[in-house]
């Protein structure tokens, strides 16, 4: 007993010593004891709060699994009976019948695309107003044979992402080249035109960041939304008004809350892709500038296809491209390549570089394919008789197809994809594409549907539609439905007919299509009332 | 396993590549002058190794500049260029001139002449042994130490700049700091590592390059006034050894069988396919690359999608949703990773390629069912990699299997870096352990890395492809595969495979369809009428020697590197070599060392965030392109570094960098567990 006791002392007496041979122990030690002999209460307090601090610190690493408060003690055998009972869903389910029709029906161009391929099945040449071939590039000798020298010196792939030794010099000079052709900094390229913008959105905004998007916006961009984990706004689609409020609402309440400054974009798009309808660029920079957002404007329709030379909305609108902080588009499309750019300041390409998910972890695109856009954009930039050609395609579409009271079309008038609506009789639908004018009240910014949403029928009206598309393809003429993911969108879509117009047709070509498209809208239409 | 192409004996004095004098008719109007071209440069390459008895795996010495200046991208063969190409680089001629027996048909610093057919592997898992648990070594506790020390300081460092920066040169900040009542879209804290750790090595990264990224890569030189924040071409240009591009089986190749069929569709069918697959942009190539690409994996049916990271991010999300959970190993790609997030589902990981916790969670988050509701899961989805790209690890699949048929989950496998690259006959890593692939839900692979191409597929049960085609994101919304990639695609797969002559017409016309045997050749029937594959590629030959290759290779590497003292990663099999580097100072170091050799080696050099920490490393990616005079290159350069460096902490059985060479063959074959 004495022994024990005396070692305790011993033991005690050497960790005393131990202890204020740490430096700056004496001055914790007297701090200690003139607490204590102030307020023993406090002391207890503070060992107390130590105590906590520890558990908590301790308790946050084994929080993740096995020891949370819903967390149920199973024995090894109930967890095997509850292996055996369980039984999942299948992975797939099977497709509807009209979803495994349309697939049966999915029209498939045998050979080159064009304005006017070749139908596997039936042989059938068509007129294709169906593939985005705005500038009639596709089939370009030109750019075929500049492609194949680029394969003779690169091959094709490009083996590797864009840090590890997948930079090509091609790619370097598409880039510099897009950027001279809108007037920015700098561009970065990405590898699929679909996942530029669903990447670019999160390479800036994070959480806590605030968005204000259009209720309209692609899918693409939906899903970078969903990534960033960004606070969204909603405006009203193509509201330039609904979107101010948005902003002030926003301000009000930032000043309200002193809220720290966070990162604020606006995200629209140039053509929508969801109904052609234009964005009103100069207010949209205005309202910006006001409230100190930056613009991400998704040009994927509208790059190549709009302004005097193709440079898209910027150069409609006569607007500096360097106004648009993230400008967005597509490869894929006017320049009949493949992929997707951010154009921008350098600033924002350089964090791109590093923070872009689909840039960093893709490999770069064929050189080929590279070399291929960057001829796109000189025969573009070189031939201004193109865009006027298209945009003299698109009016002589309008022009039919406008004078159509049982369809809506909601697209601009320059815009060459032109989607085409069915009219329903109810009153409420009459003006689709009018702001619904009711001033007392706007949408609620947090909900992505407006305060009065359109109503329609979804299946009803793409069965309707889909029938106009077979009995046009009947007469030799390619369309397709906007075909879209239903119940994967954030809103649903109204149902259309797309058309994409080319500049690869004539006139007489685009009267007698529209003509066609028209007679058979009527019939098909007609027929439901 | 036995196959149907591998029968074929190949005595050992044919070249592996057949004699031209064979197949005139299948060769571009130009044969004549490039086989002339050929038989020139081979002269020239006797010619060469004759007058100077230095062969070019002995190094020299290191003031030698090997820049290329002037460069023809016109000329047929480089070698036959004497003028453009000096062989000071030990690149543009095999060591060994070949004998007047074999004449071959590929550049050589696009894809190595070498006709030793000792130097040939098979990858295959030994079948009925269990699959090894590769133990990941640790490094010493000094190394560890002073990569943390290391960090530390680099930390420290970068603060201290930063705070007195910000002082001193507040226009530097503009950009980072909140200003004209914008905020910054990097904040100085969130883009800390960027700036201040990766910036130091960022001359090791990204380097533009130029021509085929085959056995051999063209780099411009870079330089910088500012410590690497602007980096500049100097416009000189430097040639060196690749080995990190994702050429697994060489055919990235501006001249061959796959570049001439991508080039006949070029002038056949343009470069674009302008539009969706659901939306009019659907060709009749991807049809029948679909069903190619079925046959090669040995599923049902297959969907392509034309950017590999997308095939991930947009078709996770059309198998499973809310209420479902994905269990993930924890080093799975990014694009897994997106697509996950993008599902809405709950996703929980296990330890990489543990099976032990992968079985612990299995049990765990079935008898939980889901958070809090307790409901069991509507369906689990297990998403592994093939192949891991920076561990060069293989998933234990048998292990998996196993575990699939208990626990009822369904298996996603992605093989972006597998397919092509292990098993006898590229099929991926279900042939690689000779499992049947159709007891795997789904395969996804990538075009980017065996195949020379871009874009990626997934393969499954027809009713589960059609589920996707409608409901993936990828057909209403995203480009299709532009026809030089699939055709590509299709050239390159159908090289591995071996074309089937076209079966006799049975009498009552059924369609051979199902009894097309696995893994075999691809029917004729499957491959546009149009192609005309050269005969060696044709008959699979080709494609088989490059798979053996590429098997020889990377067990070499990884094998000779560990007999050296290194410490490597993942499986020997795998084309993927990982060498610890550990602290961060030697990244750059070992990078830079081994681009400034005379033979240069361009390196890839990863850290975190890619990596744990503290376990840097620089990741050799092997191909059939090299020879094994490249891989003693290698091994001779790392030798070197590795002691400067002191890289060599490995343990187990050391030999000598001559012993290794010599006794490659031996190596390869050994029995190491």
């Amino acid at each position: 007993m004495n022994a024990t006791l005396d070692y305790l002392s011993y033991s005690l007496e050497n960790l005393e010593t131990g202890f204020y041979k740490i430096p700056g122990s004496q001055v914790l030690a007297r701090y200690v004891k003139s607490s204590h002999q102030n307020d023993p209460g406090r002391t207890l307090l503070e060992v107390i709060l130590l105590i906590f601090v520890i558990r908590t610190l301790l308790q946050s690493r084994t929080r993740a699994d096995g020891s949370g408060k819903h967390f149920i003690q199973f024995s090894e055998r109930e967890i095997d009976e509850l292996v055996d009972e369980w039984t999942p869903e299948p992975l797939e389910q099977p497709l509807t019948e009209r979803e495994s029709l349309d697939l049966a029906s999915l029209p498939i161009i045998a050979g080159p695309t064009g304005p006017k391929p070749k139908l596997l099945g039936s042989g059938k040449t068509v007129m294709n107003l169906a593939s985005f071939n705005f500038t009639g590039l596709a089939g370009n000798e030109h750019i075929k044979q500049k492609a194949t020298e680029a394969l003779r010196k690169y091959g094709l792939g490009s083996c590797g992402p864009a840090g590890f030794y997948g930079t090509i010099d091609v790619h370097t000079e598409l880039e510099k080249s897009i950027a001279d052709f809108l007037g920015t900094e700098d561009s970065i390229l990405y590898s699929q035109a679909f996942a530029t913008v669903s990447s670019v959105i999160p390479a800036f905004a994070k959480r806590g960041d605030i968005i204000v998007a259009d209720r309209n916006i692609n899918f693409s961009i939906q899903k970078g939304l969903q990534i960033s984990r960004s606070t969204i706004r909603w405006f009203d689609h193509n509201d330039m008004k609904s979107l101010e409020e948005v902003l002030e609402s926003i301000h009000k309440e930032s000043r309200k809350r002193r809220a720290p400054l966070t990162r604020r974009f606006i995200i629209t798009e140039g053509i929508f892709e969801r109904d052609g309808s234009m964005a009103d660029l100069p207010k949209l920079i205005e309202l910006k500038h006001k409230y100190k957002y930056r613009l991400i404007l998704d040009e994927t329709f509208s790059f190549g296809t709009v302004g005097r030379t193709g440079r898209g909305l910027t150069e409609l609108y006569n607007v500096p491209a360097s106004e648009v902080d993230m400008l967005i588009g597509s490869v894929a499309t006017s320049l009949c390549a493949a992929g997707g750019f951010c154009a921008g300041s350098s600033v924002v390409v350089k964090h791109q570089r590093i923070n872009g998910t689909a840039f960093v972890f893709s490999a770069s695109t064929p050189a080929a394919l590279s070399v291929a856009a960057t001829e796109a954009i000189s025969i573009i930039r070189d031939s201004p008789s193109i865009l006027s050609t298209l945009q003299e395609n698109v009016r002589t579409f309008r022009s039919i197809l406008d004078r159509l009271d049982c369809i809506t079309i909601p697209s601009h008038h320059a815009s060459p994809i032109i989607h085409i609506q069915v009219r329903t009789a109810s009153a409420s639908s009459l003006l689709p594409t009018a702001v619904p004018s009711s001033a007392s009240k706007s949408s609620n910014p947090t909900s992505v549907l407006p305060r009065n949403p359109q109503v329609f029928d979804i299946d009803a009206e793409e069965r309707l539609l889909q029938e106009v598309v077979d009995d046009v393809l009947a007469q030799g003429i390619l369309t397709t439905r906007a075909k879209r993911l239903r119940g994967h969108e954030m809103s649903e879509a109204r149902p259309s007919i797309r058309l994409a117009i080319s500049t690869a047709f004539t006139k007489k070509e685009c009267e007698k299509a529209a003509t066609t498209i028209k007679t058979s809208l009527v019939k098909v239409l007609g027929k439901r009332r | 396993m036995p196959s149907p192409i591998a029968i074929n004996p190949v005595s050992p004095s044919h070249s592996i590549f057949k004699k031209m004098s064979k197949s005139p008719t299948n060769l571009p109007a130009s044969a004549a002058s490039y086989l002339s071209a050929v038989s020139q440069a081979d002269a020239h390459a006797r010619a060469r190794s004759l007058a100077t008895t230095v062969t070019p795996t002995t190094t020299p010495p290191l003031s030698m500049s090997s820049s290329v200046t002037v460069f023809s991208d016109d000329n047929v063969l480089r070698e036959g260029e004497p003028k453009m190409f000096d062989n000071d680089d030990g690149l543009s001629y095999p060591p060994i001139p070949p004998t007047s027996e074999q004449v071959f048909t590929t550049v050589h610093s696009e894809f190595g002449h070498c006709a030793n057919e000792e130097y040939r592997f098979t990858s295959q898992h030994p079948p009925g042994k269990p699959v090894p648990h590769h133990k990941e070594l640790d490094p010493p506790y000094y190394i560890l130490l002073s990569t943390y020390i290391s960090y530390m300081i680099l930390i420290c460092l970068g603060h201290l700049r930063d705070f007195f920066g910000k002082r001193l040169k507040p226009s530097a900040y503009t950009h980072l700091l909140p200003h004209n009542g914008y905020a910054p879209l990097n904040s100085d804290f969130d883009s800390f590592y960027t700036r201040r750790l990766k910036l130091r090595i960022d001359d090791c990264f990204s380097t533009p390059v130029t021509g085929v990224p085959g056995r051999t890569i063209i780099c411009y030189d870079r330089e910088t006034q500012d410590y690497n924040a602007n980096l500049h071409t100097t416009g000189r240009r430097t040639r060196g050894l690749n080995i990190s591009s994702y050429n697994y089986l060489g055919f990235a190749q501006a001249r061959g069988g796959c570049a001439d069929a991508v080039a006949e569709v070029i002038s056949r069918y343009g470069v674009s396919c302008c539009g969706a697959r659901l939306e009019g942009g659907s060709l009749d190539l991807h049809q029948t690359a679909e069903r190619l690409i079925a046959q090669f994996v040995g599923q049902e049916d297959s969907i392509i999608s034309s950017m590999g990271f997308a095939t991930n991010s947009t078709i996770i999300p059309a198998l499973v949703g809310k209420g479902c959970l994905i269990i993930s190993d924890e080093f799975n790609h990014a694009s897994i990773r997106f697509g996950v997030r993008l599902s809405g589902a709950s996703v929980r990981t296990f330890k990489h390629n543990s099976m032990k916790s992968f079985e612990n969670l299995l049990r765990e988050v079935i008898s939980q069912g889901q958070p809090k509701t307790h409901r069991p899961w509507k369906k689990i989805l297990v998403i592994v990699e093939g192949l891991y790209s920076m561990e060069g690890s293989i998933v234990d699949l048998p292990k998996v299997l196993e575990l699939k048929k208990k626990y009822k989950f369904f298996l996603f496998v992605d093989e972006a870096h597998s397919i092509g690259a292990m098993g006898a006959h590229g099929r991926g890593v279900a042939e690689y352990y000779g499992i049947d692939p159709r007891s795997i839900d789904i395969l996804m692979g990538t075009f980017t890395k065996s195949f020379g191409a871009a874009g990626g597929y997934v393969a499954g049960k027809k009713n589960l492809m059609d589920h996707i085609r409608v409901r993936g994101h990828s057909g209403p919304y995203a480009e299709a595969m532009s026809p030089p990639v699939l055709t590509q695609v299709m050239a390159s797969m159908a090289s591995i495979m071996g074309v089937a002559p076209e079966p006799p017409k049975s009498a009552n016309g059924t369609s051979s369809n199902t009894l097309i045997p696995y893994p075999g050749p691809a029917p004729a029937h499957m491959l546009p009428n149009w192609f005309d594959l050269p005969p060696s590629l044709k008959d699979g030959t080709e494609g088989l020697i490059r798979l053996r290759r590429l098997a020889f290779n990377a067990r070499y590497l990884s094998r000779g590197l560990k007999k050296l003292g290194f410490i490597t990663y993942g499986s020997d099999d795998s084309p993927i070599v990982p060498l610890m580097l550990f602290n961060p100072g030697k990244m750059c170091a070992f990078s830079r060392m081994m681009k400034q050799r005379a033979t240069p080696i361009f390196t890839v050099v990863v850290a975190y965030p890619a990596t744990p920490l503290v376990t840097s490393r620089v990741r050799f990616c092997l191909s059939a392109a090299h020879t094994k005079d490249d891989v003693d290159l290698i091994l001779k350069a790392c030798d070197e570094i590795g002691d400067w460096l002191d890289l060599k902490q490995g343990v187990g059985e050391r030999w000598s960098l001559q012993e290794i060479m010599d006794r490659a063959v031996e190596l390869v074959h050994m029995d190491i567990d």
